[in-house]
């Protein structure tokens, strides 16, 4: 079905330029006949014509050719589920649990140790329990360090803004380290979760995050601006666990979901929503950033009128004098 | 082919004696100007709009009913979903071509717009609402209020997560009314917010009665102004009595179809290639669910704007408390339209100008009209941008505070600036001929002593399109004017001397002309950037035309 639907666009598509092009003569020959009866035709009107013809054919078919990849599922009506489901979002349940939260190995302790004293401790105390610059650590858990300290935001750049996503300092296994001696030090707060994020339910997904989530990281996942200088990160190039972590433990001014909010296969189903929105099913062209109406609105006056505007200088009369 | 045709339009005008009032039409002059060509941008879109429109109302479904979705995107299965929006979903990944037509239909909506907007500054600018044209002025008016109206409620009906909570904000805006706010709201949306029968009133609104005011608003928009005559720029051999241009048929024709080609190509370009509106990302409305970073499209920007630059002050009248939304978001669009529509009876009323115009002022010619409209214009750009701010905020790393704070500062300090500096440069060059024109090339020579001299090039008037593009119309127009007993009291004439020749440009005949066009290549262009000349693309011709001249 899709080879012979391309094909077809293929062949709609050279018939078409074919067809402008042919039509583009025509119209040449026809201005050049007006041209030698008349004798006062503007001949640059019947070549903006003959022009724009064969641009409408070009161009037309350009944009047939770009949605044509998009529309070849076979027409279905929308009430039946006839339509096969994409590989990337297939449901298959398996028996495993939707969160393991795991403790970091305690065999890295003496690492960590080393590390936290190295960088952590000049703010956070020797013991992780907090000075006036900065909170108590103990009984937070790992998944709290493992978020703020892989996701780059510690050590921090400014203590006076929100904290802000950077090249991350540690490497998998030192962060695992430093998590693994902060979380040694007094019990409490969840493990790094791992995400089964295969058996996740992504239309249930999609309905959490627009309840939960759409609010400040917008529908789309880009993030954005909010009050006083605080934002809503973007979500895009974050992993499943940190995702995860987020949600469990809310850093920053985020809220935190607890057990109590949402289960830990709600949590799953946000996680595979979120990794689908940084690569969603995207059809219909350039995305402008998924930012919604403010670029489309500047693409629809700078490009669409303006570039009208142009073609209707290059077209029209200059004052004359 | 030629008898044929000749057979038929004979045989139509023996019974419908259509022959002279087609002579006549076929030879209406319009004056050409590219500013001239902003409203025919509006035009087309709005042809674009009806053939997509009509596509989609194919498969659009009208209706609040939930149903569960099933169709081919899977990240929505199994979801209660509205059938106007599950429909929409079915547009745009299972009806064939029909997310290229929808966006098509977005875009055209955009551009449309967009369009007439700028054709209004040209009208305004250019003072071309002055008496005998008001009416066709308040008819524009009331086409653009039909034309957002329009576009909010098409963007509405997808009934997906961001235009739902745009009618969430319209059902607010109309409840602050004063009084009768409650009322209002209830009748238009049957009942509480949000019911289920917004999206099929909003559909036989947005599909009927809109189109149907605006074909019916354009028609007369239209044949207004073809009864009345184009207005045209002032230039020599022009007059309040006359029209200077080309002929409808067939070169006009020709350049407004070809123009009506470009604008489809344009808008299906953006169609095909730039995607707009993608409402599976935002999925279906459902009132407790909100998105951040809300915008309408960009012609409510600037209504957007003005609520969240208004300040939350509390204002009580007669009273009672009247809702904070009212003064932006009803009193400002009301005072704004009103002011609008009324403008050439409030400039009346300043000018006492009560002559007829047919000749359109140079905006640099009306300092006060033009500097008013520019700071007005700047009011309200300042509030069309203030409709981003959570965007500009987050794109520019700065507090959304700070962004707000400046739109509010701005939009009283900047339209007084903006104004001021327009009147200064206004001042400056009101009544220069050339203003803003490129000089005539020179050359320059140094002689032995050191001695700079320049020499303009060129200074032919036999290069200069006015002296070529009047005379060529003239001879048609007077063949044909000769041939239908020459009603001299018709004032679309076109500006052209008596004789054949035109002796105020340095006695070029139209013989000469015409020798020296059958002289070139058989494809005869105007030479658009002859010395003294402007154009965009006038370079090449410039380079042709001396080429030409030193052959010879």
């Amino acid at each position: 079905m899709g080879g012979a639907l391309r094909l077809f666009v293929l062949a709609s598509l050279v018939l078409k330029v074919v067809a402008g092009f042919y039509w583009s003569c025509v119209v040449v020959r026809f201005g050049r006949v007006m041209n030698a009866s008349l004798g006062g035709l503007r001949f640059s009107r019947a070549k903006a014509f003959g022009v724009s013809a064969l641009l409408s054919s070009v161009v037309g078919s350009a944009g047939m050719l770009a949605f044509g990849g998009g529309t070849s599922a076979a027409q279905s009506n929308y009430q039946q589920s006839s339509v096969k489901e994409p590989k990337s979002v297939t449901f298959t349940q398996q028996n495993r649990p939707p969160i393991v939260y795991r403790k970091p190995p305690s065999s890295l302790i003496p690492e960590g140790r080393t590390l936290f004293t190295e960088n952590c401790s000049t703010c956070h105390g020797v013991d992780a329990a907090g000075s006036s610059r900065a909170p108590n650590l103990q009984g937070l858990g790992a998944a709290t360090i493992d978020f703020w300290v892989y996701t780059g935001r510690m050590p921090l750049a400014d203590p006076t803004v929100q904290a802000i996503q950077k090249p991350r300092k540690f490497s998998r296994q030192q962060t695992l380290a430093i998590a693994a001696y902060v979380s040694s030090l007094a019990p409490g707060g969840p493990g790094i979760p791992s995400v089964n994020v295969a058996g996740a339910n992504i239309s249930q997904g999609e309905s959490l995050f627009s309840t939960n989530c759409a609010a400040c990281h917008t529908i789309t996942g880009v993030g954005d601006a909010l009050a006083n200088n605080v934002y809503a990160p973007s979500l895009y190039g974050v992993g499943a666990t940190q995702i995860a972590e987020a949600m469990r433990t809310g850093p920053g001014n985020m809220p935190r979901f607890g057990n109590g909010t949402l289960s830990n296969a709600q949590v799953a189903d946000v996680v595979k929503y979120v990794l689908y929105l940084q690569k969603p099913q995207d059809p219909g062209g350039l995305s402008l950033g998924h930012v919604g109406p403010v670029t489309e609105g500047f693409v629809g006056i700078l490009i669409g009128l303006g570039g009208l505007m142009l073609f209707g200088y290059w077209v029209g009369g200059r004052a004359s004098r | 082919m030629n008898k044929r045709v000749e057979k038929t339009t004979d045989w139509l005008d023996e019974r419908l004696g259509i022959a002279k009032g087609a002579r006549s039409s076929l030879n209406k002059i319009f004056p050409d100007h590219w500013s001239f060509m902003l409203g025919e941008i509006a035009l087309y879109s709005f042809i674009v709009l009806l053939f997509t429109g009509v596509f989609l109302s194919l498969f659009y479904v009208p209706s609040s009913q939930q149903i569960i979705y099933h169709g081919s995107y899977a990240p929505l299965r199994g979801q209660s979903v509205s059938e106007a929006y599950a429909s929409t979903l079915h547009i745009s990944f299972s009806v064939r071509a029909g997310l290229v037509m929808r966006q098509m239909h977005h875009w055209a909506a955009n551009i449309f717009i967009a369009a007439i907007v700028v054709h209004l500054c040209r009208v305004f600018f250019t003072g071309s609402f002055r008496k005998p044209r008001e009416i066709n002025w308040i008819i524009g008016s009331i086409l653009l209020i039909l034309a957002i109206v329009n576009g909010f409620i098409g963007y509405s009906l997808p009934d997906d997560l961001i235009s739902g909570t745009g009618i969430r904000i319209a059902f607010s805006i109309v409840e602050s009314v004063p009084f009768v706010g409650s009322y209002l709201a209830f009748f238009l949306f049957g009942g509480n917010y949000p019911g289920t029968s917004i999206i099929p009133r909003f559909y036989t609104i947005h599909v009927l009665l809109v189109p149907a005011l605006i074909v019916v608003l354009l028609a007369a928009h239209l044949g207004i102004m073809y009864h009345q005559k184009h207005t045209q720029y002032p230039a020599p051999k022009r007059t309040n009595k006359n029209v200077v241009g080309t002929v409808l048929w067939p070169t006009y024709a020709l350049e407004a179809g070809g123009f009506f080609f470009i604008t489809a190509a344009v808008i299906a370009a953006l169609g095909g290639l730039v995607q707009i509106n993608p409402i599976w990302l935002y999925g279906p409305y459902i009132p407790y669910k909100v998105s951040y970073a809300v915008q309408p499209d960009w012609y409510m920007g600037w209504l957007d704007g003005a609520l969240r630059l208004m300040p939350s002050w509390e204002i009580v009248g007669f009273g009672h408390m009247i809702p904070n939304a009212f003064f932006p978001a009803v009193l400002l669009p009301g005072l704004t339209f009103t002011a609008l529509s009324l403008w050439p009876f409030i400039e009346k009323k300043i000018t006492k100008d009560d002559q007829i115009h047919n000749i359109c002022d140079r905006p640099r010619d009306n300092p006060w009209r033009t500097s008013l409209g520019v700071g007005i214009l700047t009011f309200y750009i300042v509030l069309f941008f203030a409709s981003s701010t959570d965007v500009l905020a987050n794109t520019f790393n700065t507090s959304l505070n700070l962004v707000l704070w400046t739109f509010r500062i701005l939009l009283i300090a900047l339209p007084p600036v903006a104004g001021y500096v327009t009147y200064m440069l206004t001042k400056e060059t009101a009544g220069l001929d050339d203003a803003g024109q490129r000089r005539a090339p020179v050359i320059i020579t140094r002689s032995e002593d050191g001695e700079y001299n320049s020499v303009v090039v060129a200074e032919e008037p036999s290069l200069r399109p006015s002296a070529i593009f009047e005379l060529q119309e003239v001879s048609e127009e007077k063949a044909y004017r000769r041939a239908a007993q020459g009603d001299e009291d018709d004032r679309e004439l076109v500006g052209a001397p008596e004789s054949s020749s035109v002796d105020d440009n340095g006695g070029v005949h139209r013989e000469d002309f015409h020798s020296q066009r059958s002289g070139g290549s058989g494809i005869f262009r105007v030479p658009r950037n002859v010395p003294g000349g402007g154009g965009l693309f006038g370079g090449r011709d410039s380079r042709r035309q001396r080429r030409r001249d030193t052959q010879e």
